[in-house]
């Protein structure tokens, strides 16, 4: 008796430390790949130093010396990724407030599900879509040349990242004590007006973190980028003008640049430059609502 | 109608007004929440309907089944290698991350109290959620292709999605775990039984349709992921043979490259049909999977 309880014992705290052990593990990876990452992409930071490489706006790899800027491509992906954010904060807050406030149950029911479902579309599905079906329709009703620009992918990251935004403001309104809605309706107000004057400044810090989350997924995001801004080396000028995200640019850069080389090095730095701001905005947001919990609404 | 009742009820007339004004506006702001909620399920709706439309025709049984042939490669024939290669690269990801991402969703969900390491724990599989794809793909690129030697092939590529899907299984499993009653373990933990006990003979089963539906999830993700096996395991033409240190083709990044090389746009529709169905079904199940323990 006395044996079987020590084996248990033993199993207990032994299956403890296995977990314990595994899970540090997982706080390993995500080092080792900010780790890795940086550590292949210090050549190059010390050889052009931070503010050429950020700052630069020429990118031409085979040149004597190499022009490795990265300035351009920041650009493109912070345009195509507020472009996105712009035109999708507006529908995914209505359908949000639709989906917490006014959808009867069967059509929430319906949506909820499609949501799901509009997030489990690949990217390169939308990427393709978004090439064969829109980009099409710029070159034939506006005359393009070709139609691919920012915009573009601006509008197909719009339909990418509106799952997110709804989904998460929707768990954000629905978090408001319903105190708060039977009072508003008790003083005679419409539920519209109640929605807008009382839940909305309730909510902000929550819809503000869905549009920051939604805005990490953007700049993050990279084949429908890759298919749709126009890839060209050039700073952009304006929305409608083309560019190349750094998403894309490592994808198409990557394959081709010898191992060692500056080049290669520089692809490293792009992905350090997107990382850092994808995990700033994942700890920017968890601070948001860190912050909103302690002081308990 | 409408405004002259209203009018007649306030008596005055410069309230009416104002009264009028607040309904339009109510109207005009009802008819925004509800548009704006419709608009998502004319979006799926149009994908689909655009889908089938354009790559209906092309959807053959000849095109599931047989390789890619032609010149250039890919305009006639089908996708089965991509189909394989898919296959295993989603197997190897599954493989390679269930085992340690449940591990950590139980150590997350059973273990660890409320203390500053577990936070920590779920800081970082907050923020492994939102790594870029492509940013895996370079990790694995660095690490796996050129590190470890592993060249551009089947391994490396499922490591990559193994990464990617990695803190998708974690989240769904520690929530399915969270879900399960607490009363179990109250009961169990006054009748002196501990709590690994516990834990394999009423908690886990209790959550498995959820944990399994979280790993259908995970793979349905490693199926339409592109960027991370583009610089580590894609390959335009190969046979997929299952081969761990060679090359594959996969249905995502076939779809890129059809497109982006002008190969050919009905096969490219195809292809993506394909692809839309197949996570469909998946997603669909998975969503099944886990809303089967509301019910128990």
């Amino acid at each position: 008796m006395q044996f079987k309880a020590k084996k248990q014992l033993y199993l207990n705290t032994s299956m403890g430390l296995i977990c314990l052990l595994v899970s540090s593990g997982a706080m390993l990876l995500l080092l080792a790949i900010v780790f890795f990452i940086a550590r292949e992409s210090w050549p190059v930071w010390s050889a052009m130093g931070p503010a050429q490489l950020i700052g630069g706006l020429d990118w031409n790899p085979l040149a004597k010396p190499p022009l490795l800027g990265l300035g351009a491509m920041i650009c493109s992906t912070l345009w195509t990724a507020l472009g996105a954010i712009l035109l999708a904060a507006p529908i995914g807050l209505c359908s949000a407030i639709f989906l917490a406030e006014f959808a009867p149950a069967w059509l929430a029911a319906i949506i909820r599900p499609v949501l799901n479902v509009l997030t489990g579309i690949p990217s390169v599905v939308y990427g393709f879509l978004g090439a064969a079906v829109l980009v099409k329709y710029f070159e034939i009703s506006w005359h393009m040349a070709s139609g691919e620009s920012l915009f573009c992918a601006s509008l197909v990251l719009t339909v990418m990242v509106l799952p997110y935004i709804v989904a998460a403001s929707e768990s954000a309104l629905r978090a408001v004590p319903s105190e708060y809605r039977q009072a508003a309706l008790a003083l005679g107000v419409s539920r519209s007006y109640a929605v807008l004057k009382v839940l909305l400044p309730l909510t902000a810090r929550g819809l503000l973190g869905a549009l920051i989350l939604a805005f990490g997924r953007a700049a993050g995001e990279t084949m429908a980028v890759l298919m749709l801004a126009g890839n060209i080396l050039l700073f952009p000028t304006s929305w409608f003008s083309k560019g190349e995200p750094l998403s894309a640019l490592i994808a198409l850069e990557l394959g081709t640049s010898a191992t060692g080389s500056l080049h290669y090095h520089a692809l490293f730095a792009a992905g350090l430059v997107l990382l850092a701001f994808v995990m700033g905005v994942n700890l920017f947001i968890n601070i948001l609502m860190h912050y909103k919990g302690k002081r308990g609404t | 109608m409408m405004v002259k009742r209203n009018a007649g009820r306030v008596g005055d007339n410069k309230a009416g007004k104002a009264n009028l004004w607040r309904r339009c506006q109510d109207i005009i702001w009802l008819s925004l929440f509800w548009g704006a909620g419709l608009v998502i399920l004319i979006l799926l709706l149009c994908i689909l309907a655009y889908l089938l439309y354009r790559g209906g025709s092309s959807l053959t049984w000849e095109f599931v089944a047989n390789a890619p042939a032609g010149f250039p490669l890919g305009t006639q024939g089908g996708v089965l290698p991509a189909i394989r290669g898919t296959f295993y690269l989603v197997i190897i990801a599954v493989t390679a991350s269930a085992i340690p991402g449940i591990i950590t969703a139980v150590y997350l969900a059973e273990y660890a109290g409320p203390t500053k390491f577990s936070s920590l724990i779920n800081l970082t599989v907050q923020c492994m959620v939102g790594v870029p794809s492509i940013i895996t793909g370079l990790f694995a690129y660095a690490f796996f292709v050129l590190y470890l030697g592993l060249g551009i092939s089947l391994l490396a590529g499922g490591l990559a999605l193994s990464i990617m899907i990695f803190p998708v299984i974690v989240v769904t499993a520690r929530d399915a775990l969270l879900a399960v009653n607490k009363q179990y373990r109250l009961v169990g933990a006054a009748l002196g039984v501990s709590r690994w006990y516990i834990l394999c003979e009423v908690v886990f089963p209790q959550a498995m349709p959820a944990i399994a539906g979280g790993l259908l999830l995970a793979m349905g993700y490693a199926a339409g992921a592109t960027a991370p096996i583009m610089v580590t395991a894609a390959a335009i033409s190969a046979d997929s043979s299952g081969n761990l240190f060679e090359p594959v083709m996969a249905l995502p990044y076939h779809l890129y490259i059809l497109f982006s090389q002008h190969v050919s746009l009905s096969k490219a529709y195809g292809t993506a049909l394909l692809l839309v169905l197949l996570l469909l079904l998946i997603n669909v199940a998975a969503l099944w999977l886990r809303s089967i323990k509301k019910g128990a």
